[in-house]
C-alpha cells in the first residue's frame, strides 16, 4: 500500500524574489558537482561560522551541509538519513541537521554513490570539511563523526564571544587576537590542501561583497516595519540563502538589489502579504519547521502575517575600525562586534542582549503576538525560549506561545496539537484587539 | 432565547443550553469515541429534549474541543481555550488561571483581570500529564478511574513515577508492585508525577490566585491535592467541572448574538459518520 502523501508542505511566498530562492539553492549543489568533476577543491561547511569570505577567497566551493538537511525536510526526503544514521547508532535527541548529514554519508558509502533521489543530486564527497565552534556544540564534533564515513581532512575553528557582563574594553583585544589566530589556522590548513597561497586582496573583495550583500539585506528587514506587511517570515526563510551561502559572491548582491527594489514598491504601493492585515507576529525564535513551512500560510488564513523573524538574523552591519587594514584582522574584529552589538543596550536594561533584539523588534515591528519555535533536537535555538518569554512579559503583555516539533525530524511534529494551539492564539490576539 | 454549547473532547461529548439571562435548561455528558460526528447530534438532542426545545428554536450554536470542526449544526466554532475561559468568568470571576486537565491533554489559561484570555500553554503531544496517563495506569492496577483520588488519600507516602511517558509509567508500577509498594502509594505517586507535569507547565504564565482546575482531573480528589501541594494554596473546583468549556461555548454563543453576529452558514441536522 503507498502512503497517501501529502499535497503541500511548502509555503506560499509573499514576494517574486523568494520564489527564485529554489534557483540558489539548486546551484549551490550543481556548482559543487561541477567543481569537483573540474578537479576543483569542494568543503563541506557550517553556517555562521564567520569564515565564509575566507572559503570564497581560495576558491574552494562550499557544500552547506545543514542547509542540504532543511532541503531534505523542505523536500519530506528526510526520514532515510535520518534513520541510517540512527542504525549507525546516533542519538534521536542529537541535532537532526547533523543526522541527516551523517545519515547521508553512511548511506553514500555503503551505497558507493549518491543515494538516488537524493534531493537536488545530493552532496559530492568533499575534499575537506570545515567545523566551527560557532552557535552549538553538535557541530563542533559534527565532521569529526563523518570523519567515519569519509577519509578527508578536518579542520574546525574556535568561534568565541564574551559574556554579556564582561568588560569589553578589557577582553576586546584578546578576543580579537585568539580569533585572528583561528582564522590564520585555517588559513594554513587550506592553503595545505589546496596548494595555494591566500590572495589577500581578492579576501578583502569577498568582504566588501559580503558586507555589502548584508547592508541590503539589514535595508530590506528595516523597510518590513511598513503595514501592511510587504514580506513575510516565510520569505526570510528563503531569502537567508543569499546571505548565508553566496557571501563574498556578486549573486547575493544582486539578489538583495532585487529583493530591496520589489519590497520597496510594495512599501509605497501599500501591497501587504494578505489582503486583510489583523495581527503582525514576531517568530521569536528557535529554527524554522522546514518540513511544514505552510503552517506560515495557516497562520496568514486568519489574518496573521509574520511580519519579522529573530532565526538566522544573527547580527545587523557592524563597523569595524578603518585603522584596521589586513582583511583577516577584519573578520576577527566583524565577528566580535557582531557577537557584541547588543550587550552595551543589554547592561543597560533587561541583562539578556535576545531579549533587548526582541523588544526592538515588538516595538519597530507594532508586534500583536510572539511565537517560538522549541525543536527537540536544537539545543541552541530551543535552550533559552521559556527564559526570553518570561523576561519579555516584564516589559510588554502581548501573547506569546511555544509551538514544540524539530526542525526537520517529522516525527516530533503534531498538526492536531499546532492547530488547537494556533486556533487559541488566535482568539487570544483577537480578545486583544476586540477591546 | 436560548443558546447552546456543545463541547467535543477526547473522551466525553458535553452540551449545554442556556437561556439569555444564562441560567442552564439542560446539560448533557456522554462519551465521544470515534464517531464522534455522529454522537455529537445525539448529545444536544438529547439536551434539547431535556429543556423543550427544537435546534431551530437555538438562537445559536456554538461547538468548541477537538471535535469541533465535525459539528455540521454549529453556526461558530472556538477553541477550548476561549471557551474554558468563558466559562470560567461567569461561575468564579476572581480566577485568573484555570488549569484544565482533559482525556488527552492538559492545558494552562491565565485570564487578565477583565476574565479574558491573555496567555496559554498546553501540553506536547504525549499523554503523560492527561487523564489517558490515569486511565492506562488504572488499568493496569484493576482499578476504576473515579476510584483512584480516595484511594491515594489513604496513602502515608507516594513513590516516585516517572512523568515522562505513560508506556514507561507502566511499566514502572509494575516494578513498583513488585517491589512491594501499595497500591494507594504507587496511585499517590501518579497524582504527583501528573501534578509535576501539569505545574510546571502551568508555571510559564506565572501563578497567580486565584487557581481554578477544570476537565475529569478536577474529579480526582487525590490529583487536586497533590497539585495544590506544588502552588502552595487551595484551587477552586466548579461545580462542574466537565461542563466548564460547554458553558463557555454557550456563553459565547450569546455574545456572539448580543453583538449582532450572524450565523456562519445554516445548520445541518446530518447523522454524519465517518463510515459513509
Amino acid at each position: 500500500m503507498e502512503q497517501k502523501e501529502q499535497t503541500k508542505t511548502t509555503a506560499v511566498k509573499g514576494t517574486d524574489m523568494a520564489r527564485k530562492v529554489r534557483g540558489l539553492v539548486k546551484n549551490i549543489y550543481r556548482s559543487a558537482h561541477e567543481a569537483k568533476a573540474q578537479g576543483k577543491k569542494v568543503a563541506y561547511m557550517m553556517v555562521s561560522s564567520q569564515y565564509d569570505e575566507i572559503i570564497r577567497a581560495m576558491d574552494v566551493v562550499p557544500i552547506p551541509t545543514e542547509n542540504y538537511a532543511g532541503l531534505c525536510a523542505a523536500k519530506r526526503e528526510m526520514d532515510r538519513f535520518l534513520l541510517k544514521a540512527e542504525a549507525d547508532g546516533y542519538s534521536q535527541v542529537l541535532c537532526s541537521y547533523a543526522r541527516i548529514g551523517l545519515g547521508f554519508d553512511s548511506l553514500r558509502k555503503e551505497l558507493g554513490g549518491i543515494p538516488e533521489g537524493a534531493p537536488d543530486g545530493g552532496m559530492p564527497t568533499p575534499d575537506m570539511m570545515l567545523g566551527s565552534s560557532a552557535v552549538c556544540d553538535p557541530r563542533y564534533k559534527w565532521f569529526q563523526a563523518a570523519g567515519r564515513y569519509l577519509d578527508v581532512p578536518t579542520y574546525s575553528i574556535d568561534v568565541v564571544w564574551p559574556p554579556v557582563d564582561a568588560d569589553l574594553k578589557a577582553v576586546r583585544d584578546h578576543y580579537i587576537q585568539y580569533q585572528k589566530e583561528q582564522f590564520q589556522g585555517l588559513i594554513s590548513f587550506m592553503e595545505q590542501q589546496t596548494g595555494k597561497k591566500l590572495n589577500k586582496e581578492r579576501l578583502w573583495e569577498t568582504i566588501r561583497l559580503s558586507d555589502e550583500a548584508w547592508r541590503l539585506w539589514y535595508e530590506i528587514d528595516r523597510m518590513r516595519v511598513a503595514i501592511p506587511s510587504p514580506m513575510p517570515a516565510q520569505d526570510h526563510f528563503s531569502v537567508m540563502v543569499a546571505g548565508y551561502y553566496y557571501p563574498g559572491m556578486q549573486e547575493a548582491v544582486d539578489f538583495y538589489q532585487s529583493l530591496y527594489d520589489e519590497v520597496k514598491y510594495k512599501v509605497e504601493n501599500k501591497i501587504g502579504v494578505i489582503p486583510d492585515e489583523k495581527y503582525r507576529i514576531l517568530y521569536g525564535g528557535g529554527l524554522p519547521p522546514w518540513h511544514t513551512l505552510w503552517i506560515f500560510n495557516y497562520f496568514e488564513s486568519f489574518g496573521a502575517v509574520f511580519a519579522i523573524e529573530r532565526q538566522y538574523r544573527a547580527y545587523d552591519p557592524v563597523e569595524v575600525p578603518s585603522s584596521v587594514k589586513d582583511p583577516v584582522e577584519f573578520l576577527a574584529w566583524r565577528s566580535f562586534l557582531r557577537a557584541t552589538q547588543f550587550y552595551e543596550k543589554a547592561r543597560a536594561n533587561s541583562g539578556n542582549p535576545t531579549v533587548e533584539r526582541l523588544l526592538g523588534m515588538i516595538d519597530r515591528y507594532a508586534i500583536d503576538g510572539v511565537v517560538f519555535h522549541a525543536c527537540r533536537s536544537c539545543r541552541a535555538t530551543t535552550i533559552g525560549q521559556v527564559h526570553y518569554k518570561n523576561i519579555l512579559g516584564r516589559y510588554t503583555d502581548i501573547p506569546m506561545m511555544q509551538l514544540v516539533s524539530d526542525m526537520v525530524d517529522l516525527r516530533d511534529y503534531s498538526e492536531a496539537q499546532w492547530k488547537a494551539q494556533i486556533g487559541a492564539f488566535i482568539e487570544t490576539l483577537a480578545g486583544r484587539s476586540a477591546r | 432565547m436560548p443558546f447552546a454549547g456543545i463541547d467535543i473532547g477526547s473522551t466525553m461529548t458535553k452540551a449545554i443550553i442556556v437561556d439569555h439571562e444564562e441560567r442552564i435548561l439542560a446539560s448533557v455528558i456522554g462519551p465521544t469515541g470515534a464517531e464522534h460526528r455522529h454522537l455529537a447530534l445525539k448529545v444536544i438532542d438529547e439536551a434539547l429534549q431535556k429543556a423543550s426545545l427544537a435546534m431551530e428554536g437555538l438562537d445559536f450554536i456554538v461547538a468548541t474541543g477537538y471535535g469541533r470542526i465535525s459539528v455540521p449544526f454549529a453556526d461558530k466554532q472556538i477553541t477550548e481555550i476561549t471557551c474554558h475561559a468563558r466559562g470560567i468568568r461567569a461561575l468564579l470571576p476572581t480566577v485568573r488561571i484555570i488549569i484544565d486537565i482533559g482525556g488527552q491533554d492538559s492545558k494552562g489559561i491565565k485570564l487578565d483581570n477583565e476574565g479574558k484570555v491573555a496567555n496559554f500553554v498546553m501540553n506536547d503531544k504525549c499523554a503523560a500529564g492527561t487523564g489517558r496517563f490515569l486511565e492506562v495506569i488504572a488499568e493496569t492496577l484493576g482499578l476504576k478511574l473515579d476510584r483512584l483520588g480516595k484511594i491515594s488519600l489513604t496513602a502515608e507516602a507516594y513513590v516516585q513515577i516517572s512523568n515522562t511517558c505513560t508506556v514507561f509509567a507502566e511499566h514502572e508500577v509494575t516494578s513498583r508492585l513488585a517491589e512491594g509498594a501499595s497500591i494507594p502509594e504507587i496511585v499517590a505517586g501518579l497524582h504527583e508525577a501528573i501534578a509535576g507535569r501539569v505545574i510546571n507547565m502551568v508555571r510559564h504564565l506565572g501563578m497567580e490566585k486565584d487557581v481554578v482546575v477544570t476537565g475529569g482531573g478536577a474529579m480526582n480528589i487525590g490529583l487536586v491535592r497533590a497539585i495544590e501541594n506544588k502552588v502552595g494554596f487551595p484551587v477552586l473546583i466548579p461545580p462542574e467541572p466537565l461542563l466548564t468549556g460547554a458553558l463557555g461555548a454557550a456563553l459565547a454563543g450569546h455574545d456572539f448574538v448580543r453583538r449582532g453576529v450572524t450565523p456562519d452558514h445554516g445548520r445541518r441536522r446530518e447523522r454524519v459518520t465517518f463510515f459513509q
